[in-house]
């Protein structure tokens, strides 16, 4: 309870903590969707950071604009205002070629479907990554990850012969292979049973800690958000509440706090 | 159901256009043919009819004795009545020969369809009025004269030898023709001389005092207001009468309107060419519809696949299979007529615009101005191209009732390809290839070794047809082996092309159909090219054991060596300016002046009383022409060089000495007898001018730059000859070459012209199947942006798998092509000599080049497609 906060984030967050440098940032982003009538404002003017090397969990009711959130900050769809950084790059205004090569290297995703492509072995879907980007593969980097994730036992398998956790598990380390600055994920446990989920979970985690990696995860399960360092909620396109070090029940709160706020 | 149906296709209309493209062109393949073949009996047609415009009525059958043509003229309100003759006569001007169907001039020129352009028609015995083309190609205007060359049959030509007796007449030229309704095209224009004497010239060939028993046909014109069937009537009943009295045949006799006459005549020509045309080009539209139809199965098979989670949920809802069977058939059958309708009006359209350029451009063959809609070429091609789609969606619809109720539940990933076709399929298809081949291999052996041409050529055929058959239906096992073979080298090459190869992999039956279509197209155009290449190759290496020379000018091939060598007869001299001339030929590389004498030949073991021609030939000089200088390699003085044939009709033997007797003088000589192929002996100049001091030249060797030109040289060299009159031989390899290299050209043209529907409607199947595999993987593409894959990188991956599919298709259509191409030429060839075995380069390259380029094309729409997906869909939940 007594690591439970409610607060609105100040509009000058970023100078009140000038020594850690934010991975991440969202500078009065906005992203409207459709015309006149039917427009949809799913981002409006968002400001935020994310620390480097922390798990941050993104939560929010359903339509909020979590996932819009981090297409953008991603650099998979265009803001219709505002910034956003990875690091001291805008990733608005860069071109495809620019983006394309921004995601070989500093970018990893991890998907709700999983997305591993059929025909390849699940080491061949690991490396892809780096061999798109015409690099070598770090073998040393490529034991630790199979080794972190569990994976020694099922590289030569296809897709179709792994589970959805192992499949998800694959994901996590095509996502971590080329050392991204940041990996995005949008409901990596949506498809999985909880114990898979559990499973996924502790290895993000795990890859915070020991791997120091940088990981920002949408997700709808308050016990799911429970494994991340910090939880930003997201309420009609705005950034609604904070939460660090989360428990489920704290994040189970926040969102209820939202609910009431909405229902008012 | 059917609401479902439609609605579901108005869903994949974008898939379902590119197959109904494939239909479309095959169906206006169809409607073209047939459309071409009513324009031919359209043409015959209005030619014949042309032929009869200016007469009222026409005669047929009328036995051809003078009673009958009289009977005819004195029926009541006859004005004229001429028989309808034309003679084939040779007409010489210049040193130009033409042959030239002879009108005789009906004694009412208006029935002559005929125009007068310059001068007027023959008014006297000794006169003719040639078309203007002809009266040009022999270079006379109105006033000249001509040379009429015929020949008599004055005796009785079966026991009589000198029976026929040449006459030259000179004509004098009265005017010149055009033929503005073509009715003679078809007969190479027509001359007209005076009725008289194109009877003369017919009866002079046969014997003296035989009668014509061939009935003929005869041209009448009415008197103003008789009316027609009263004169039909009469004129039947005339000649009936006249011939009951003289005791003739009538059984032939016809009196019919111009119109009807024409109608007969061109039914019955047409019958002939008009089906046996429109068979030949319906076959290669068979193999078109056949290419589409494997196009239109493989995008039925796609859109099944892709559409199995709706296909599953609407079986858990209470469909069954029937139904679902029925709604992929309803779908098929909407597409085939839709399909069919538009490749219809295009046929018809293209048909009349073809027709329309034709008649601007003047061919001589007066076209009709539109095109002749017949219920055939409406029915035909629509319910060919409905029966062809239906049939292509059967085995989809059978996969469609395949789906599982359970499919519904799964996660809707992309669909995975259908799974491996069956054993027996697999045993079938190799026993039909193996069974196949081995009759092909039979039939090459039947008609090589075995000496049985046409045999073997019916079994060859058979085994090729079978072995073809087997190859296609196993294609499904085999080609996905060659397509994993070829991506895992390409595959070496970076990570775009091994997802490329990874990709062609996932649907093994999809890739050997896609690739299969543009196999038999391939194969076909490579089995021509082969055959053509090697039945030119094998003639050319007939042709050049036979003749040493390319091209040989010569005078002395009709005189009699003994008479010249008893100083009777003396050999004429070729022309002096002549070797001049053919030097400035362009494409005649050297020409080599050569004299020749007769001499007597003496030797041991040698007929008495032997002669020969004797040339001379500097063996410098004979070197620059001769294909191969062996033939003259002994070629010195106190040599002579003795062809082998020459050597073994008369007993000389190599190395021999033989003692040469001509007019100024004798010489003795060594045999050597070579394979040179010639009609007499050759020795050095100095020892033709012991034995005679002036022989004259008497041949000229040619050589070419380029033998493969011989179409275009030789013609020329023909006419630079015949302007001399000179009574000169153009004889050697390249002569022959130029007549049957064309034929074989033309024939090779039009055949890869047509093949050429089912080439393309095949690239078409590979951008179909790209566009479809591409609307099946967007959230894989999705996924690969994502990771990091480049729009380039995109776009590579898919034209690499568009080069695969389609480079696999054409090199193993070539391969097929080859070994076809080469086992037609062997059985068809066998007695031409030993056949060559050729691989066109050329052509192979071309093909080769062209599929990949297509290839590329191919993948170029579908990669639009494909990058502008979102990487944002890869996260996209449905
Ligand atoms: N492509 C689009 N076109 C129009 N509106 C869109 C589009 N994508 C999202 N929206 C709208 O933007 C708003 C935010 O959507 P977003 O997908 O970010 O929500 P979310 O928080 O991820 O929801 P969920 O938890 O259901 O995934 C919603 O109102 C949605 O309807
Ligand atoms: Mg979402």
């Amino acid at each position: 309870m007594d690591t439970t906060v409610y607060v609105p984030i100040p509009d000058e967050g970023t100078a009140a903590r000038p020594t850690v440098t934010p991975a991440v940032r969202a500078r009065a982003l906005t992203k409207t969707y459709g015309r006149g009538e039917a427009q949809v404002r799913a981002l409006d003017g968002v400001d935020v950071d994310f620390t480097a090397g922390r798990f941050t969990a993104i939560m929010g009711p359903s339509g909020s604009g979590k996932s819009t959130l981090m297409h953008l900050l991603a650099g998979l769809d265009s803001a219709t205002s505002g910034q956003s950084f990875i690091g001291s790059t805008e990733v608005t205004g860069l071109n495809d070629k620019a983006l394309t090569a921004l995601r070989r290297t500093r970018v990893g995703f991890v998907f709700q479907q999983f997305n591993l492509l059929p025909m390849f072995t699940a080491e061949q879907n690991i490396t892809l990554p780096v061999e798109l980007a015409g690099g070598t593969v770090d073998k040393q980097w490529l034991g630790t990850l199979v080794d972190t994730l569990g994976l020694g036992k099922r590289l030569t398998h296809r897709p179709s012969e792994l589970s959805g956790g192992q499949q998800q598990r694959v994901a996590i380390a095509r996502a971590l292979i080329a050392q991204p600055d940041v990996v995005f994920a949008d409901e990596p446990t949506g498809n999985l049973d909880s114990r898979s989920g559990a499973e996924v979970l502790s290895f993000l985690r795990r890859s915070v800690r020991e791997l120091g990696r940088t990981i920002i995860m949408v997700t709808h399960d308050p016990a799911a958000a429970a494994y991340a360092d910090r939880v930003i909620l997201i309420a009609d396109g705005k950034i609604a509440g904070d939460i660090t070090d989360p428990t489920p029940e704290s994040a189970l709160a926040g969102l209820d706090a939202l609910r009431t706020v909405a229902a008012r | 159901m059917i609401r479902l149906t439609l609605s579901q296709m108005r869903r994949s209309v974008g898939r379902l256009a590119a197959a109904g493209l494939a239909i479309v062109i095959g169906t206006a393949f169809v409607a073209i043919t047939l459309l071409a073949g009513n324009v031919i009996t359209r043409t015959t047609y209005d030619s014949i009819a042309a032929q009869f415009t200016g007469a009222d009525l026409v005669v047929r059958g009328v036995p051809a004795d003078d009673t009958a043509l009289d009977a005819v003229r004195d029926t009541d309100g006859v004005a004229t009545a001429d028989p309808q003759l034309m003679s084939y006569q040779q007409l010489e001007a210049g040193g130009r020969t033409i042959f030239q169907g002879v009108l005789a001039e009906p004694t009412d020129t208006s029935v002559l369809p005929l125009e007068v352009a310059d001068g007027n028609l023959p008014e006297a015995s000794g006169e003719i009025a040639l078309p203007v083309d002809v009266a040009e190609r022999l270079d006379t205007t109105t006033g000249d004269t001509v040379t009429l060359v015929r020949n008599v049959l004055e005796g009785d030509q079966e026991s009589d030898e000198d029976a026929w007796t040449e006459v030259r007449e000179q004509l004098t030229v009265s005017g010149t023709l055009t033929d503005p309704y073509g009715a003679y095209s078809m007969q190479g224009g027509a001359a007209v001389a005076p009725a008289a004497d194109v009877t003369a010239w017919d009866d002079d060939l046969r014997a003296p005092g035989e009668e014509p028993v061939e009935p003929t046909t005869v041209l009448v014109t009415l008197d103003d207001g008789t009316d027609v069937e009263t004169a039909r009537t009469a004129i039947t009943g005339a000649l009936t009468s006249a011939a009951a009295g003289s005791g003739t045949d009538t059984s032939g006799l016809k009196v019919v309107t111009p119109s009807e006459h024409a109608e007969t005549v061109a039914t019955e020509m047409t019958g002939g060419d008009n089906v046996i045309f429109t068979t030949f080009v319906l076959v290669f539209a068979a193999v078109a519809l056949l290419v589409a139809a494997l196009v239109i199965a493989n995008t039925f098979q796609v859109l099944v696949a892709q559409r199995t989670r709706t296909l599953a949920l609407l079986r858990c809802v209470g469909a069954d299979k029937g139904q679902l069977r029925r709604s992929v058939l309803f779908e098929a059958a909407v597409l085939g007529l839709v399909s069919s309708v538009v490749g219809l009006a295009a046929g018809v359209g293209l048909g009349q615009a073809a027709l329309t350029i034709g008649r601007g451009m003047d061919l001589g063959v007066p076209l009709p101005a539109t095109v002749d809609i017949t219920p055939a070429v409406i029915l035909i091609p629509l319910v060919v191209g409905t029966l062809v789609t239906l049939v292509a969606a059967l085995s989809p619809a059978r996969a469609a009732t395949r789906v599982a109720p359970l499919e519904a539940l799964r996660p809707a990933d992309a669909p995975s390809g259908a799974r491996g076709a069956g054993r027996v399929r697999l045993v079938l298809s190799t026993l039909v290839a193996v069974v196949g081949f081995a009759l092909l291999g039979g039939g090459v052996a039947v008609s090589t070794v075995g000496g049985e041409p046409s045999l073997g050529l019916m079994v060859g055929v058979a085994g090729g047809v079978l072995s073809f058959l087997g190859v296609l239906v196993g294609a499904v096992f085999w080609l996905p082996r060659v397509v994993a073979l070829a991506g895992r080298l390409v595959g070496m090459s970076g990570p775009t092309a091994r997802l490329a190869a990874a990709n062609t992999l996932r649907n093994p039956r999809r890739t050997a159909a896609t690739s299969t279509a543009l196999l038999i197209g391939v194969t076909l155009v490579g089995m021509m090219s082969t055959g053509a290449a090697s039945a030119r190759v094998t003639m050319d290496a007939e042709l050049d054991s036979r003749y040493p020379v390319d091209v040989t000018v010569s005078t002395d091939l009709s005189s009699d060596p003994v008479s010249v060598a008893a100083g009777d007869a003396a050999v004429p001299a070729v022309p002096g300016t002549l070797a001049g001339t053919v030097r400035d030929v362009a494409g005649v590389a050297t020409v080599v002046e050569s004299p020749a004498t007769a001499a007597q030949v003496a030797g041991d073991g040698v007929d008495d009383g032997l002669a020969m021609t004797v040339r001379a030939v500097d063996p410098a000089d004979a070197g620059s022409v001769l294909r191969s200088t062996e033939m003259v390699a002994p070629l010195a003085a106190g040599t002579a060089v003795v062809p082998e044939e020459l050597s073994e009709v008369w007993n000389i033997s190599d190395g021999q000495t033989l003692t040469l007797t001509g007019p100024d003088g004798s010489l003795e000589v060594t045999a050597a007898v070579t394979d040179l192929a010639d009609s007499g002996l050759l020795v050095v100049p100095d020892d033709l001018a012991s034995l005679d001091a002036d022989a004259p030249v008497t041949s000229l060797w040619v050589g070419l730059d380029d033998p493969g030109d011989a179409a275009s040289v030789v013609p020329t060299i023909q006419d630079a000859v015949a302007d001399t009159e000179a009574p000169a031989d153009v004889m050697g390899a390249a002569v022959e070459r130029a007549g049957f290299q064309q034929v074989i050209d033309t024939a090779l043209g039009i055949v890869v012209g047509l093949l050429a529907a089912a080439v393309v409607i095949a690239l078409i199947g590979v951008a179909n199947t790209l566009s479809l595999s591409v609307i099946e993987r967007r959230r894989e593409s999705a996924t690969l942006r994502a990771i990091g894959l480049s729009k380039g990188q995109l776009r590579g991956m898919l034209a690499v798998e568009g080069l695969l599919i389609a480079l696999v298709g054409a090199a193993l259509g070539v391969l097929l092509g080859l070994v076809y191409g080469w086992a037609g030429a062997a059985a068809a060839l066998g007695w031409a000599g030993t056949p060559v075995i050729v691989v066109p380069w050329r052509d192979v390259l071309l093909m080769l080049v062209v599929a990949a380029v297509a290839g590329l094309v191919a993948s170029v729409a579908p990669a639009r497609t494909a990058v502008k997906t979102s990487p944002v869909e890869a996260l996209a939940s449905e």
